[in-house]
Protein backbone atom coordinates (compact mmCIF):
# COMPACT_ATOMS: atom_id res chain seq x y z
CA UNK A 1 0.00 0.00 0.00
CA UNK A 2 1.11 3.03 -1.04
CA UNK A 3 1.52 6.86 0.52
CA UNK A 4 -2.08 8.36 0.80
CA UNK A 5 -2.79 11.00 -1.96
CA UNK A 6 -2.94 14.05 -0.34
CA UNK A 7 -4.77 16.97 -1.53
CA UNK A 8 -4.35 20.98 -0.45
CA UNK A 9 -7.60 22.59 -0.66
CA UNK A 10 -7.12 26.20 1.42
CA UNK A 11 -4.67 29.03 1.57
CA UNK A 12 -4.85 31.52 4.02
CA UNK A 13 -2.40 34.65 3.64
CA UNK A 14 -2.05 37.88 5.89
CA UNK A 15 -1.20 40.92 4.04
CA UNK A 16 2.53 41.07 4.87
CA UNK A 17 3.99 44.22 6.37
CA UNK A 18 6.93 45.67 8.52
CA UNK A 19 4.36 46.02 11.21
CA UNK A 20 0.69 44.62 12.22
CA UNK A 21 1.32 46.64 15.53
CA UNK A 22 -2.93 46.30 15.41
CA UNK A 23 -2.82 42.42 16.70
CA UNK A 24 -1.21 40.24 18.52
CA UNK A 25 1.39 37.40 17.44
CA UNK A 26 -2.42 34.94 17.92
CA UNK A 27 -4.20 37.31 16.07
CA UNK A 28 -1.91 37.67 13.17
CA UNK A 29 -1.80 33.91 13.13
CA UNK A 30 -5.56 33.55 13.25
CA UNK A 31 -6.06 35.64 10.36
CA UNK A 32 -3.83 33.16 8.16
CA UNK A 33 -5.62 30.12 9.51
CA UNK A 34 -9.07 31.40 8.92
CA UNK A 35 -8.42 32.44 5.96
CA UNK A 36 -7.37 28.89 5.26
CA UNK A 37 -10.17 27.08 6.93
CA UNK A 38 -12.64 29.82 4.60
CA UNK A 39 -11.08 28.32 1.42
CA UNK A 40 -11.63 24.87 2.20
CA UNK A 41 -14.68 25.49 3.13
CA UNK A 42 -13.77 23.71 7.17
CA UNK A 43 -14.03 24.85 10.46
CA UNK A 44 -12.17 24.24 13.57
CA UNK A 45 -13.71 20.84 14.40
CA UNK A 46 -13.13 19.34 10.68
CA UNK A 47 -9.09 19.68 11.55
CA UNK A 48 -7.59 16.66 13.35
CA UNK A 49 -4.21 17.74 13.98
CA UNK A 50 -2.13 21.20 13.84
CA UNK A 51 1.71 21.73 11.95
CA UNK A 52 3.23 24.93 12.89
CA UNK A 53 6.35 26.70 12.02
CA UNK A 54 8.40 29.60 12.88
CA UNK A 55 12.36 30.87 12.94
CA UNK A 56 14.38 30.54 16.37
CA UNK A 57 12.93 31.51 19.50
CA UNK A 58 14.89 34.22 20.05
CA UNK A 59 13.78 36.06 17.08
CA UNK A 60 10.71 37.20 18.83
CA UNK A 61 12.08 35.89 22.95
CA UNK A 62 8.80 34.01 22.65
CA UNK A 63 9.82 30.29 24.11
CA UNK A 64 7.71 27.78 22.59
CA UNK A 65 5.29 29.65 21.39
CA UNK A 66 3.17 27.10 20.08
CA UNK A 67 1.80 26.32 23.40
CA UNK A 68 0.53 29.85 23.70
CA UNK A 69 -0.88 29.60 19.97
CA UNK A 70 -2.84 26.31 20.64
CA UNK A 71 -6.43 28.33 21.87
CA UNK A 72 -5.99 30.83 18.86
CA UNK A 73 -5.42 27.48 16.17
CA UNK A 74 -8.14 25.42 18.05
CA UNK A 75 -5.66 22.48 18.44
CA UNK A 76 -7.29 22.16 22.12
CA UNK A 77 -7.34 18.76 22.66
CA UNK A 78 -5.70 18.17 19.10
CA UNK A 79 -2.52 16.92 18.65
CA UNK A 80 0.25 20.37 17.65
CA UNK A 81 3.33 19.96 16.28
CA UNK A 82 6.48 22.29 15.99
CA UNK A 83 8.96 22.31 13.21
CA UNK A 84 12.33 24.34 13.46
CA UNK A 85 14.75 24.44 10.03
CA UNK A 86 15.87 28.16 10.25
CA UNK A 87 14.44 29.93 7.34
CA UNK A 88 13.47 27.09 4.91
CA UNK A 89 11.15 26.21 8.41
CA UNK A 90 7.70 27.10 6.57
CA UNK A 91 8.56 24.66 3.57
CA UNK A 92 9.54 22.08 5.98
CA UNK A 93 6.41 22.55 7.83
CA UNK A 94 4.61 22.12 4.98
CA UNK A 95 6.43 18.65 4.17
CA UNK A 96 5.49 17.96 8.07
CA UNK A 97 2.25 18.33 7.38
CA UNK A 98 1.91 16.18 4.05
CA UNK A 99 3.05 13.20 5.73
CA UNK A 100 0.75 13.59 8.27
CA UNK A 101 -1.95 12.85 5.78
CA UNK A 102 0.45 10.95 3.27
CA UNK A 103 0.58 8.27 6.66
CA UNK A 104 -2.78 8.22 7.00
CA UNK A 105 -2.18 9.31 10.64
CA UNK A 106 -4.42 12.53 10.08
CA UNK A 107 -6.88 12.98 7.06
CA UNK A 108 -7.59 16.87 7.76
CA UNK A 109 -3.96 18.70 8.65
CA UNK A 110 -3.99 22.60 8.90
CA UNK A 111 -0.47 23.77 8.89
CA UNK A 112 0.92 27.21 9.08
CA UNK A 113 3.82 29.53 9.51
CA UNK A 114 4.60 32.59 10.87
CA UNK A 115 7.15 35.43 11.73
CA UNK A 116 6.25 38.76 13.55
CA UNK A 117 9.17 40.73 13.33
CA UNK A 118 8.24 43.87 14.51
CA UNK A 119 8.34 42.25 17.72
CA UNK A 120 11.83 40.59 16.85
CA UNK A 121 15.59 41.70 15.36
CA UNK A 122 16.68 39.05 13.11
CA UNK A 123 19.86 40.87 12.58
CA UNK A 124 20.44 40.92 15.79
CA UNK A 125 19.62 37.16 16.32
CA UNK A 126 21.65 36.18 13.53
CA UNK A 127 24.76 37.61 14.55
CA UNK A 128 25.21 36.57 18.19
CA UNK A 129 28.35 37.25 19.87
CA UNK A 130 30.54 34.51 20.70
CA UNK A 131 33.01 33.69 23.26
CA UNK A 132 36.38 33.01 21.73
CA UNK A 133 35.07 33.95 18.29
CA UNK A 134 35.37 37.10 16.05
CA UNK A 135 31.85 38.49 15.34
CA UNK A 136 31.47 39.88 11.91
CA UNK A 137 28.13 41.42 12.90
CA UNK A 138 27.17 41.24 9.36
CA UNK A 139 23.76 39.15 9.11
CA UNK A 140 22.91 36.65 6.21
CA UNK A 141 23.99 39.44 3.45
CA UNK A 142 27.49 39.14 5.16
CA UNK A 143 27.36 35.56 4.97
CA UNK A 144 26.01 35.21 1.39
CA UNK A 145 27.97 37.74 -0.29
CA UNK A 146 31.21 35.78 -0.47
CA UNK A 147 29.08 33.00 -1.50
CA UNK A 148 27.45 35.09 -4.21
CA UNK A 149 30.92 36.89 -5.87
CA UNK A 150 32.20 32.75 -5.38
CA UNK A 151 29.09 32.28 -8.34
CA UNK A 152 29.74 35.55 -10.11
CA UNK A 153 33.14 33.72 -10.64
CA UNK A 154 32.64 30.52 -11.20
CA UNK A 155 30.28 31.47 -14.20
CA UNK A 156 31.54 34.93 -15.24
CA UNK A 157 27.88 36.25 -14.96
CA UNK A 158 27.77 40.01 -15.76
CA UNK A 159 27.45 42.17 -12.45
CA UNK A 160 23.97 43.25 -13.12
CA UNK A 161 21.73 39.33 -12.88
CA UNK A 162 20.83 40.34 -9.53
CA UNK A 163 19.49 43.85 -10.34
CA UNK A 164 17.39 41.86 -13.13
CA UNK A 165 16.01 39.65 -10.69
CA UNK A 166 15.38 42.33 -8.03
CA UNK A 167 13.52 43.97 -10.49
CA UNK A 168 11.33 41.23 -12.05
CA UNK A 169 10.24 39.97 -8.11
CA UNK A 170 9.30 43.78 -7.18
CA UNK A 171 7.43 44.43 -10.67
CA UNK A 172 5.40 40.88 -10.03
CA UNK A 173 4.85 41.50 -6.31
CA UNK A 174 2.38 44.23 -7.87
CA UNK A 175 -0.04 41.44 -8.78
CA UNK A 176 0.20 40.25 -5.40
CA UNK A 177 -2.17 41.81 -3.05
CA UNK A 178 -0.49 39.83 -0.14
CA UNK A 179 2.81 41.37 -1.30
CA UNK A 180 4.62 43.53 1.50
CA UNK A 181 6.59 45.87 -0.83
CA UNK A 182 4.41 47.06 -3.33
CA UNK A 183 6.92 49.67 -5.22
CA UNK A 184 4.89 51.00 -8.31
CA UNK A 185 7.77 53.12 -9.33
CA UNK A 186 10.17 51.47 -8.86
CA UNK A 187 13.11 51.15 -12.27
CA UNK A 188 15.71 49.31 -12.87
CA UNK A 189 18.15 52.11 -12.82
CA UNK A 190 17.41 53.03 -9.41
CA UNK A 191 17.71 48.83 -8.19
CA UNK A 192 21.09 49.33 -9.69
CA UNK A 193 22.20 53.31 -8.02
CA UNK A 194 20.81 51.61 -4.62
CA UNK A 195 22.92 51.64 -2.03
CA UNK A 196 25.65 48.47 -1.96
CA UNK A 197 25.36 46.91 1.72
CA UNK A 198 27.24 43.82 1.01
CA UNK A 199 29.33 43.76 -1.88
CA UNK A 200 27.46 42.14 -4.66
CA UNK A 201 24.24 42.72 -2.81
CA UNK A 202 22.67 46.29 -2.93
CA UNK A 203 19.85 47.86 -0.73
CA UNK A 204 17.07 46.87 -3.64
CA UNK A 205 18.60 42.96 -4.03
CA UNK A 206 17.11 42.53 -0.71
CA UNK A 207 14.60 41.25 1.20
CA UNK A 208 12.20 43.19 3.47
CA UNK A 209 11.43 42.57 7.33
CA UNK A 210 7.59 41.43 7.89
CA UNK A 211 4.78 40.62 9.73
CA UNK A 212 3.17 37.95 8.12
CA UNK A 213 1.66 34.25 8.46
CA UNK A 214 0.60 31.63 5.42
CA UNK A 215 -1.55 28.48 6.27
CA UNK A 216 -2.96 25.45 4.17
CA UNK A 217 -5.10 22.62 4.93
CA UNK A 218 -3.88 19.49 3.66
CA UNK A 219 -7.23 16.29 3.36
CA UNK A 220 -6.83 12.66 1.88
CA UNK A 221 -7.83 11.86 -1.45
CA UNK A 222 -11.46 10.77 -0.46
CA UNK A 223 -11.76 14.38 1.05
CA UNK A 224 -9.88 15.92 -1.90
CA UNK A 225 -11.90 14.43 -4.87
CA UNK A 226 -15.04 15.63 -2.78
CA UNK A 227 -14.22 18.97 -2.48
CA UNK A 228 -15.59 21.19 -5.19
CA UNK A 229 -13.54 24.36 -4.78
CA UNK A 230 -9.93 24.04 -6.51
CA UNK A 231 -7.43 21.49 -5.47
CA UNK A 232 -3.33 21.07 -5.74
CA UNK A 233 -2.64 17.13 -5.15
CA UNK A 234 1.03 16.76 -3.26
CA UNK A 235 3.54 15.17 -5.99
CA UNK A 236 6.42 15.00 -3.91
CA UNK A 237 7.97 16.13 -0.73
CA UNK A 238 11.44 16.20 0.13
CA UNK A 239 13.71 17.77 2.96
CA UNK A 240 17.78 17.31 2.79
CA UNK A 241 20.17 18.98 5.83
CA UNK A 242 23.81 19.15 6.21
CA UNK A 243 26.60 21.12 8.21
CA UNK A 244 27.49 24.35 7.23
CA UNK A 245 31.18 24.36 7.88
CA UNK A 246 32.42 21.15 6.87
CA UNK A 247 35.62 20.90 4.72
CA UNK A 248 35.38 20.88 0.87
CA UNK A 249 31.37 21.66 0.88
CA UNK A 250 30.47 22.97 -2.03
CA UNK A 251 28.78 26.35 -0.60
CA UNK A 252 27.24 27.51 -4.50
CA UNK A 253 25.75 24.49 -4.56
CA UNK A 254 25.30 22.09 -1.52
CA UNK A 255 24.86 18.89 -1.77
CA UNK A 256 22.02 18.63 0.72
CA UNK A 257 20.27 20.85 -2.38
CA UNK A 258 21.11 19.16 -5.59
CA UNK A 259 20.27 15.88 -3.74
CA UNK A 260 16.60 16.83 -2.21
CA UNK A 261 15.72 18.29 -5.62
CA UNK A 262 17.37 15.12 -7.58
CA UNK A 263 14.19 13.16 -4.96
CA UNK A 264 11.89 15.61 -5.19
CA UNK A 265 11.36 15.43 -9.16
CA UNK A 266 12.21 11.67 -8.76
CA UNK A 267 9.22 11.51 -6.64
CA UNK A 268 6.99 13.27 -9.35
CA UNK A 269 8.22 11.52 -12.07
CA UNK A 270 9.37 14.27 -13.56
CA UNK A 271 12.74 14.19 -16.09
CA UNK A 272 12.80 17.43 -18.28
CA UNK A 273 12.79 19.80 -15.14
CA UNK A 274 12.45 23.09 -17.01
CA UNK A 275 9.77 21.61 -19.80
CA UNK A 276 7.58 19.83 -17.32
CA UNK A 277 7.48 22.58 -14.32
CA UNK A 278 5.05 25.44 -14.75
CA UNK A 279 5.79 27.57 -12.46
CA UNK A 280 8.55 27.85 -9.50
CA UNK A 281 8.15 29.43 -5.96
CA UNK A 282 11.93 29.49 -4.78
CA UNK A 283 13.20 31.11 -1.58
CA UNK A 284 15.59 34.04 -3.04
CA UNK A 285 16.06 36.60 -0.31
CA UNK A 286 19.24 37.56 -1.72
CA UNK A 287 18.65 38.38 -5.62
CA UNK A 288 21.73 36.39 -6.78
CA UNK A 289 20.22 33.10 -5.12
CA UNK A 290 17.44 32.77 -8.27
CA UNK A 291 20.13 31.64 -10.94
CA UNK A 292 22.25 29.82 -8.35
CA UNK A 293 19.44 28.08 -7.58
CA UNK A 294 18.04 27.47 -10.99
CA UNK A 295 21.51 25.43 -11.27
CA UNK A 296 21.66 23.61 -8.29
CA UNK A 297 17.86 22.79 -8.99
CA UNK A 298 18.68 21.41 -12.25
CA UNK A 299 16.71 23.86 -14.40
CA UNK A 300 19.58 25.50 -15.66
CA UNK A 301 23.09 23.78 -16.03
CA UNK A 302 26.07 25.34 -14.20
CA UNK A 303 26.39 28.62 -15.84
CA UNK A 304 23.36 28.79 -17.73
CA UNK A 305 21.19 29.95 -14.66
CA UNK A 306 22.11 33.48 -15.00
CA UNK A 307 21.47 33.80 -18.72
CA UNK A 308 18.15 32.28 -18.16
CA UNK A 309 17.59 35.45 -15.61
CA UNK A 310 19.03 37.67 -18.55
CA UNK A 311 16.84 36.59 -21.32
CA UNK A 312 13.54 36.92 -19.38
CA UNK A 313 12.94 33.04 -19.35
CA UNK A 314 12.11 33.56 -15.75
CA UNK A 315 9.80 36.32 -15.67
CA UNK A 316 5.74 35.60 -15.49
CA UNK A 317 5.36 37.93 -18.13
CA UNK A 318 7.00 35.89 -21.20
CA UNK A 319 9.07 33.60 -19.87
CA UNK A 320 8.66 29.97 -20.23
CA UNK A 321 9.59 29.35 -16.14
CA UNK A 322 7.90 31.81 -14.25
CA UNK A 323 9.70 32.21 -10.90
CA UNK A 324 8.68 33.97 -8.25
CA UNK A 325 5.36 35.27 -9.80
CA UNK A 326 3.74 36.44 -5.94
CA UNK A 327 7.00 38.49 -5.92
CA UNK A 328 8.99 36.38 -3.78
CA UNK A 329 10.88 36.35 -0.54
CA UNK A 330 12.39 39.94 -2.16
CA UNK A 331 9.17 41.16 -1.75
CA UNK A 332 7.49 39.80 1.85
CA UNK A 333 9.57 38.10 4.11
CA UNK A 334 7.92 36.84 7.36
CA UNK A 335 11.24 35.04 7.93
CA UNK A 336 9.40 31.40 9.30
CA UNK A 337 6.09 31.45 6.75
CA UNK A 338 8.59 32.88 3.85
CA UNK A 339 8.88 28.64 2.82
CA UNK A 340 5.41 28.15 3.34
CA UNK A 341 4.29 30.99 1.43
CA UNK A 342 6.64 29.82 -1.63
CA UNK A 343 4.79 26.30 -1.37
CA UNK A 344 1.04 27.89 -0.48
CA UNK A 345 2.09 30.03 -3.93
CA UNK A 346 2.48 26.92 -6.05
CA UNK A 347 -0.27 25.20 -5.28
CA UNK A 348 -2.64 28.53 -5.89
CA UNK A 349 -0.90 28.17 -9.31
CA UNK A 350 -2.00 24.75 -10.00
CA UNK A 351 -5.11 25.65 -8.49
CA UNK A 352 -5.52 28.36 -10.86
CA UNK A 353 -6.56 30.47 -8.16
CA UNK A 354 -3.22 33.26 -8.40
CA UNK A 355 -5.46 35.90 -9.36
CA UNK A 356 -3.63 38.91 -11.30
CA UNK A 357 -0.09 36.66 -10.72
CA UNK A 358 -1.51 33.43 -12.36
CA UNK A 359 0.57 31.29 -15.02
CA UNK A 360 -1.82 30.61 -17.93
CA UNK A 361 -2.66 26.79 -17.34
CA UNK A 362 -0.30 26.33 -14.74
CA UNK A 363 -0.35 22.52 -14.01
CA UNK A 364 2.73 21.29 -11.83
CA UNK A 365 4.54 23.61 -10.35
CA UNK A 366 7.59 23.63 -7.48
CA UNK A 367 7.89 25.17 -4.33
CA UNK A 368 11.08 25.63 -2.46
CA UNK A 369 12.87 27.21 0.47
CA UNK A 370 16.27 27.40 2.19
CA UNK A 371 17.53 28.21 5.41
CA UNK A 372 20.55 28.27 7.60
CA UNK A 373 23.86 29.34 5.94
CA UNK A 374 21.89 27.68 3.16
CA UNK A 375 21.99 24.38 4.43
CA UNK A 376 18.68 23.07 5.14
CA UNK A 377 16.21 22.32 2.18
CA UNK A 378 13.12 21.64 1.84
CA UNK A 379 10.96 21.27 -1.96
CA UNK A 380 7.68 19.92 -3.05
CA UNK A 381 5.62 19.43 -6.67
CA UNK A 382 2.28 20.03 -6.70
CA UNK A 383 0.42 19.39 -9.62
CA UNK A 384 -3.50 19.91 -11.16
CA UNK A 385 -4.51 16.02 -11.28
CA UNK A 386 -3.67 13.79 -8.93
CA UNK A 387 -0.09 12.37 -9.00
CA UNK B 1 52.52 24.80 26.15
CA UNK B 2 50.02 25.71 28.37
CA UNK B 3 46.55 23.58 28.56
CA UNK B 4 44.53 25.87 30.42
CA UNK B 5 41.06 25.47 29.99
CA UNK B 6 39.13 29.06 29.36
CA UNK B 7 35.81 30.29 30.22
CA UNK B 8 34.19 32.78 29.30
CA UNK B 9 30.69 34.68 30.12
CA UNK B 10 28.39 35.27 27.25
CA UNK B 11 25.29 38.21 27.88
CA UNK B 12 22.58 38.24 25.50
CA UNK B 13 20.18 41.33 25.97
CA UNK B 14 17.53 42.58 23.24
CA UNK B 15 14.36 44.54 23.84
CA UNK B 16 11.66 42.72 22.42
CA UNK B 17 8.46 44.66 21.58
CA UNK B 18 5.45 43.03 21.97
CA UNK B 19 1.75 43.95 20.57
CA UNK B 20 -0.81 43.38 22.59
CA UNK B 21 -3.63 42.83 20.31
CA UNK B 22 -7.34 44.23 20.83
CA UNK B 23 -8.22 41.60 23.81
CA UNK B 24 -5.41 42.49 26.42
CA UNK B 25 -4.83 45.58 25.34
CA UNK B 26 -8.09 46.14 26.64
CA UNK B 27 -7.31 44.73 29.82
CA UNK B 28 -4.28 46.39 30.21
CA UNK B 29 -5.36 49.87 29.68
CA UNK B 30 -8.47 49.20 31.81
CA UNK B 31 -5.70 48.31 34.47
CA UNK B 32 -4.63 51.61 34.01
CA UNK B 33 -7.77 53.03 34.70
CA UNK B 34 -8.58 51.10 37.77
CA UNK B 35 -10.76 48.80 35.97
CA UNK B 36 -10.41 45.07 35.57
CA UNK B 37 -12.15 43.05 32.45
CA UNK B 38 -13.11 39.62 31.88
CA UNK B 39 -14.45 38.31 28.69
CA UNK B 40 -17.71 36.55 28.10
CA UNK B 41 -17.75 33.15 26.35
CA UNK B 42 -20.88 31.79 23.94
CA UNK B 43 -21.98 29.95 27.23
CA UNK B 44 -22.10 33.24 29.38
CA UNK B 45 -19.11 31.97 31.58
CA UNK B 46 -16.10 35.11 31.83
CA UNK B 47 -12.65 34.40 31.63
CA UNK B 48 -10.89 36.87 33.92
CA UNK B 49 -8.10 37.51 32.54
CA UNK B 50 -9.73 37.59 29.51
CA UNK B 51 -8.58 35.74 26.26
CA UNK B 52 -8.56 36.53 22.46
CA UNK B 53 -10.16 32.90 21.42
CA UNK B 54 -12.21 30.39 23.49
CA UNK B 55 -10.25 27.45 24.59
CA UNK B 56 -12.60 25.02 23.63
CA UNK B 57 -14.51 25.84 20.54
CA UNK B 58 -11.45 28.40 19.29
CA UNK B 59 -14.18 30.67 18.34
CA UNK B 60 -12.90 34.86 18.54
CA UNK B 61 -13.72 35.99 21.92
CA UNK B 62 -15.05 39.77 21.74
CA UNK B 63 -17.45 40.75 24.76
CA UNK B 64 -15.54 42.66 27.63
CA UNK B 65 -17.37 42.85 30.99
CA UNK B 66 -15.95 44.51 33.65
CA UNK B 67 -15.81 42.19 36.89
CA UNK B 68 -15.70 43.01 40.89
CA UNK B 69 -12.44 44.36 42.27
CA UNK B 70 -13.20 41.77 45.17
CA UNK B 71 -13.16 37.73 44.68
CA UNK B 72 -12.64 34.72 46.80
CA UNK B 73 -8.96 32.87 46.75
CA UNK B 74 -8.98 29.69 44.99
CA UNK B 75 -6.03 28.27 46.29
CA UNK B 76 -2.98 29.81 47.74
CA UNK B 77 1.05 29.20 48.90
CA UNK B 78 2.39 31.34 51.64
CA UNK B 79 5.93 33.06 50.59
CA UNK B 80 7.63 33.35 53.92
CA UNK B 81 11.17 34.82 52.02
CA UNK B 82 10.20 37.34 49.34
CA UNK B 83 13.24 38.20 47.32
CA UNK B 84 14.01 41.87 45.82
CA UNK B 85 11.38 42.53 42.33
CA UNK B 86 8.25 40.10 43.70
CA UNK B 87 5.58 42.29 44.78
CA UNK B 88 5.71 42.47 48.31
CA UNK B 89 9.12 43.09 50.58
CA UNK B 90 7.20 41.14 53.52
CA UNK B 91 5.97 37.83 53.53
CA UNK B 92 2.83 37.29 51.69
CA UNK B 93 0.60 34.51 49.87
CA UNK B 94 0.45 33.92 46.18
CA UNK B 95 -3.15 33.02 45.55
CA UNK B 96 -5.63 32.23 42.51
CA UNK B 97 -8.29 34.85 42.72
CA UNK B 98 -11.58 34.40 41.48
CA UNK B 99 -13.03 37.89 41.06
CA UNK B 100 -16.88 38.54 41.60
CA UNK B 101 -18.62 38.08 38.30
CA UNK B 102 -15.68 35.93 36.95
CA UNK B 103 -15.69 32.13 36.35
CA UNK B 104 -12.25 31.41 36.35
CA UNK B 105 -9.01 32.88 38.71
CA UNK B 106 -5.85 34.97 37.91
CA UNK B 107 -2.32 34.63 40.05
CA UNK B 108 -1.29 37.42 41.93
CA UNK B 109 0.06 38.43 45.72
CA UNK B 110 -2.50 38.71 48.69
CA UNK B 111 -1.16 40.88 51.82
CA UNK B 112 -1.94 38.99 54.43
CA UNK B 113 -0.64 39.02 57.66
CA UNK B 114 0.45 35.47 58.18
CA UNK B 115 0.01 31.64 56.91
CA UNK B 116 -2.50 31.56 59.13
CA UNK B 117 -4.77 33.78 58.25
CA UNK B 118 -5.06 32.97 54.96
CA UNK B 119 -7.66 29.91 54.29
CA UNK B 120 -9.29 28.56 50.67
CA UNK B 121 -12.58 31.00 50.13
CA UNK B 122 -11.85 33.57 52.42
CA UNK B 123 -12.62 37.35 50.74
CA UNK B 124 -10.04 39.58 49.15
CA UNK B 125 -10.01 43.09 47.10
CA UNK B 126 -7.67 44.49 45.09
CA UNK B 127 -4.94 46.73 46.37
CA UNK B 128 -4.38 49.44 43.30
CA UNK B 129 -1.24 51.29 42.41
CA UNK B 130 -1.40 55.48 42.42
CA UNK B 131 1.01 55.48 39.01
CA UNK B 132 -0.64 53.44 36.74
CA UNK B 133 0.68 52.56 33.52
CA UNK B 134 -1.35 49.54 31.49
CA UNK B 135 0.75 46.44 33.48
CA UNK B 136 -0.05 43.45 35.42
CA UNK B 137 1.61 45.48 38.04
CA UNK B 138 -0.99 47.89 38.26
CA UNK B 139 -2.62 45.74 40.90
CA UNK B 140 -0.14 45.89 43.53
CA UNK B 141 -1.94 42.96 45.36
CA UNK B 142 -5.28 41.92 47.41
CA UNK B 143 -6.03 42.57 50.93
CA UNK B 144 -8.37 40.07 52.92
CA UNK B 145 -11.23 41.68 53.40
CA UNK B 146 -12.11 41.48 57.07
CA UNK B 147 -15.03 38.70 58.29
CA UNK B 148 -16.92 41.76 59.77
CA UNK B 149 -17.33 43.50 56.50
CA UNK B 150 -18.06 40.08 54.62
CA UNK B 151 -20.49 39.35 56.82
Amino acid sequence: MGAERTAVIGVGQTKYAAARRDVSIAGLLREAAYRALEMAERTWSDVDAVIIGKAPDFFEGVMMPEVYLAEALGAVGKPIMRVHTAGSVGGSTACVAASMVQSRVHRCVLTIGWEKQSESNAMWALSLPQPFATSVNAGAGGYFSPIIRRYMMMTGAPELIGCMVAHKDRRQALLNPYAHLHQHDLTFEQVVDSPMLWDPIRYSETCPSSDGACAMVLVDEASGDAHDGPVAWVHGTAMRSESNNYGGRNMVSPAASEQCADDVFAQAGIVDRRAEIDAVEMYVPFSWYEPMWLESLGFASVGEGWRMVESGATALDGGDLPVNCSGGVLSSNPIGASGMIRFAEAALQVMGAAGDRQVDGARRAMGHAYGGGAQYFAMWIVGSGKP
Amino acid sequence: MSSEVLQAPLVLEYPFTRSTGPVIGAFLTGLRDGVICGIRRADGTVLCPPQEYDPLTAEPLTELVEVGQAGEVVTWAWNGDPRPMQPFDRPFAWALIRLDGADTSMLHAVFAPSAAEMSTGMRVRVVWRTEREGHIADIAGFEPIPAVETA
